[in-house]
């Protein structure tokens, strides 16, 4: 059996959760029929106080929870079978993980699940690493980390695998303002890239910025749902934004809105403290201060910021890419090849689906210094960020 | 399977940096040598050498049992209970994989301890002769007696015949109404029973007592058979000696007076009482269709009745393998024990948690223990609740390990006997079921649980 639409990649039908004790007795509600469809790449927050059913949602999605009345489908299927699991990453409202695993261990574990040769794993997982921030300590048993930097290695195993649904259960919480940060634009960028992503929240300010459509959840009920410009617009208010202006000015724009009948406020906008705060930490990190925790290859611009994950997750899909690659070497002859433009486009080409042709490497040069790139691949981002741009120049 | 080596090994990591795998192998690594110097036995070399065996394979087994039981138990519980579990089952990986990639973690702990500490034995036993500076002759004894693999053969009482006599000494009393009216018939028979076996097993002064065994398999004719003894007296002398005369070889010969073929040894001795003794026998005694008989003659002198036991009184051994291959189907007897218990623990933790799936564990282990005993008490109970008891208890016993009398296995190696093909089949076959039907349980309801907690 499998969902009606396949463009629906969450379908949930009336999926009810109820709880009893071990007598059958003191039922709790804690899902009541609920109607959930998440299409193909969109990112949709389950959003809702404390209680409100949001993880148990999810727990029934991916098959931990059974519910009571009802039925999810993930990827046309349930999330049981390997097949549907292969494509889904998950994180957990909180990172378990083993604690006598040091980071690369735990990643390596997560990856075997996966079945990836240790090649893949291996070039992932580093680059998994320099991405969460925490490549400076691969070596150190989970155990000893923070709950932030657990929550980064819980992010980084729920994307080894490339998956192509991500969900995620309270993505945020435990962060520091930069992993927040981090988190959102990384949501930001998967989507960009076709992935579809289901995230639980009730920080809104989080949920407000990354997603498309939210669906609002109380005491298992849905409350509402829809696209979050329908639900957040002021009808009966406009905004404007200028640079600063003159006293005379702004007399001038009051008698012409008092004269049209409106009320009129004004006011300097004031920066997020989200900004604020993160060019301070910013600013440290360029002094080189000492810290024991995270260290986060941070860009100063919203652009560079995004090119910067681009980039990440470019290195992440060309893993697989690079060891299939290699593994076609014998054939190569008897394959047709095909010339693309730029080394970008086949990586964002190859994470649309498994049925895009695997493309040749143009010249044999390009292929040995990809290879290097993977290997040296601790090196700042920046720096490889600004290298992909020359050779995108070249 | 990688996915299932991947859990494996990830339970392998966690039991050897929990520390309880590194404590347990510090004491036994600690406690073996000490106890190869310390142990004493009853003085002699053989005896030191089969007391530091006896002390050193049953430390190693009942230790690493209980290692497993933690473990087993633990390795599951915890990642449910810590919720770790979570961003494991929802990658591609069956549930039944996740199960058998704990057991098999614990599985390859048990196999690389039991190697170690098993080696480590095998390795002090055979320098325990050097070290205790032992002569020619003991050396010699210990090559017979020790380091070796004996097969054994006890008397089977031909229940039958002794049932036909004891129904015709029945009816013969019945007949000259000697019978007690406030007796059963039972209770009368069973008196009569154990009379007639008593007076099979025992031998006045002046009177014998005759063994007799067949399918005495072939073996090399050069060969020695080893007499094992052990009886009680009616009254024992002084000097704690009895005199006797045994004769082993083919009993028939004697009985028809035809023309003797093989030869027939007679063996004075004087023995203790309650102890067991043993003397040897050139093997060409048994006769060519594997019969053989031995027979006890009461000295008079004595003036004692001397009592053998049907159970343990006598029995045959002779050399029918080596000790390094018998010591290694012990180390392996062992090892099922422990991949048992390992999958004990690991199934009953899909659905137990950890305390009460580790008590379970324990009470298994020890009724295995002591599993002759339970059985043989149950045996006393009322008729009325024979029936009960047959119905519910029983079967539930049956399906129990068992280690102890004849499943101990550290008595093979301690008196050198040769744990054969058809029992290690039988032990390991067993275990096997029911290891088997304990995992396939695991898997079903593992597969069927909810695995996350219900949190509202």
């Amino acid at each position: 059996m499998t969902a009606a639409n396949e463009n629906n990649v969450i379908e949930a039908v009336s999926l009810t959760k109820i709880f009893s004790d071990w007598w059958g007795r003191s039922r709790v509600v804690a899902v009541d029929n609920l109607n959930l469809k998440v299409t193909n790449n969109q990112v949709f927050g389950l959003l809702g106080p404390n209680g409100s059913g949001k993880t148990t949602v999810l727990k029934m999605l991916l098959g931990l929870l059974h519910p009571t009345k009802g039925k999810a489908f993930v990827l046309g299927g349930d999330s049981k079978d390997p097949r549907i699991s292969s494509q889904v990453g998950f994180l957990p409202e909180e990172s378990y993980l083993y604690p006598y695993l040091n980071a690369r261990e735990t990643l390596d574990f997560y990856g075997r699940l996966f079945g990836l040769n240790s090649r893949v794993r291996k070039a992932r997982i580093d680059v998994l690493l320099d991405m969460v921030g925490l490549s400076g300590m691969a070596s150190r048993p989970i155990g000893t980390f923070s709950k932030g930097m657990a929550r980064r290695i819980g992010l980084a195993q729920a994307l080894i695998n490339d998956p192509k649904l991500l969900i995620l259960d309270e993505p945020t919480s435990g962060l520091d303002p930069i992993g927040t940060r981090q988190i959102k634009d990384l949501i930001v960028e998967l989507a960009r890239r076709g992935k579809t992503i289901l995230l639980s929240s009730h920080l809104l300010a989080d949920a407000e910025e990354v997603c498309d459509r939210v669906c609002i959840l109380y005491g298992g009920l849905v409350q509402k749902e829809g696209r979050i410009e329908e639900l957040l617009e002021q009808k009966e208010k406009s905004q404007i934004t200028t640079t600063c202006l003159s006293e005379r000015t702004i007399e001038q724009i009051r008698r012409i809105v008092e004269k049209d009948g409106g009320d009129f406020e004004i006011r300097p906008p004031m920066q997020k403290l989200e900004s604020y705060f993160i060019d301070i930490v910013n600013k440290a990190q360029k002094e080189k201060k000492y810290t024991s925790g995270a260290v986060n290859q941070y860009d100063a611009t919203d652009a560079q910021r995004a090119a910067a994950m681009s980039d990440v997750l470019d290195k992440l899909v060309s893993a697989k890419v690079e060891t299939e690659k290699l593994e076609k070497v014998d054939n190569a002859a008897v394959v047709e090849t095909e010339k693309v433009g730029t080394n970008q486009n086949v990586l964002n080409q190859l994470t649309q689906g498994p049925e895009i042709k695997m493309p040749e490497p143009v010249e044999p040069v390009n292929k040995t210094e990809e290879i290097n790139v993977q290997q040296d691949i601790k090196k700042n981002i920046l720096d490889e960020l600004t290298k992909s741009e020359e050779n995108r120049n070249e | 399977m990688s996915r299932v080596w991947a859990v494996a090994k990830n339970s392998f990591v966690s039991a050897m940096r929990m520390k309880t795998a590194i404590v347990f192998m510090l004491l036994l690594i600690i406690l073996l040598p000490i106890m190869s110097l310390t142990t004493t036995g009853d003085g002699t070399i053989k005896g030191r050498i089969q007391s530091f065996i006896s002390y050193g394979l049953g430390l190693t087994g009942l230790l690493l049992s209980i290692l497993t039981i933690v473990v087993a138990c633990h390795t599951l519980s915890t990642d449910i209970k810590h919720k770790r579990i979570y961003s494991v089952i929802t990658k591609p990986i069956r549930r039944f994989e996740f199960v058998l990639g704990k057991v098999l973690g614990v599985v390859i702990l048990d196999f690389l301890l039991l190697v170690v500490f098993s080696s480590v034995i095998y390795a002090l036993v055979l320098q325990m002769p050097k070290f205790a500076k032992a002569n020619a002759e003991d050396i010699q004894q210990l090559k017979n007696e020790f380091f070796t693999a004996r097969a054994s053969l006890k008397m089977s009482v031909d229940t039958d015949m002794l049932k036909a006599r004891v129904e015709d000494a029945y009816k013969n009393m019945k007949a000259a109404g000697e019978l007690d009216q406030n007796k059963s018939k039972e209770a009368v028979m069973n008196e009569l029973m154990a009379s007639a076996k008593y007076s099979m097993f025992s031998a006045e002064p002046g009177g014998m007592v005759l063994w007799e065994f067949n399918n005495v398999k072939p073996f090399d004719a050069n060969d020695i058979l080893y007499v094992r003894l052990k009886f009680n007296a009616s009254q024992i002398p002084p000097d704690n000696l009895l005199y006797g005369v045994w004769y082993v070889g083919d009993y028939r010969q004697v009985q028809s007076g035809e023309q003797a073929k093989t030869p027939i040894y007679a063996v004075p001795r004087k023995d203790v009482a309650k102890t067991v003794r043993e003397f040897q026998v050139p093997a060409d005694a048994v006769a060519a269709d594997g019969y053989l008989a031995i027979v006890f003659v009461n000295e008079p002198a004595n003036n004692s009745t001397i009592i053998f036991s049907e159970e343990d009184g006598l029995e045959v051994l002779y050399k029918a393998g080596s000790f390094s291959a018998n010591y290694l189907r012990a180390v392996l007897v062992i090892f099922s024990r422990l991949v048992f218990f390992a999958i004990l623990g690991v199934s009953l933790t899909t659905w137990l948690g950890f305390p009460v799936a580790i008590l379970c564990c324990f009470v298994v282990f020890f009724s295995g223990v002591i599993n002759g005993f339970i059985t043989n008490s149950f045996e006393y109970i009322a008729a009325y609740l024979q029936i009960l008891y047959k119905f519910t208890i029983k079967p539930f016993i049956l399906l129990l390990p068992k280690f102890d009398e004849n499943y101990n296995i550290n008595n093979y190696i301690i008196d050198a006997k040769l744990i054969n093909n058809g029992f290690l089949a039988m032990a390991l076959i067993s275990l096997a079921i029911k290891s088997f039907i304990l995992l396939i349980a695991g898997f079903i309801i593992f597969a069927k649980r909810e695995i996350a907690r219900v949190i509202v």
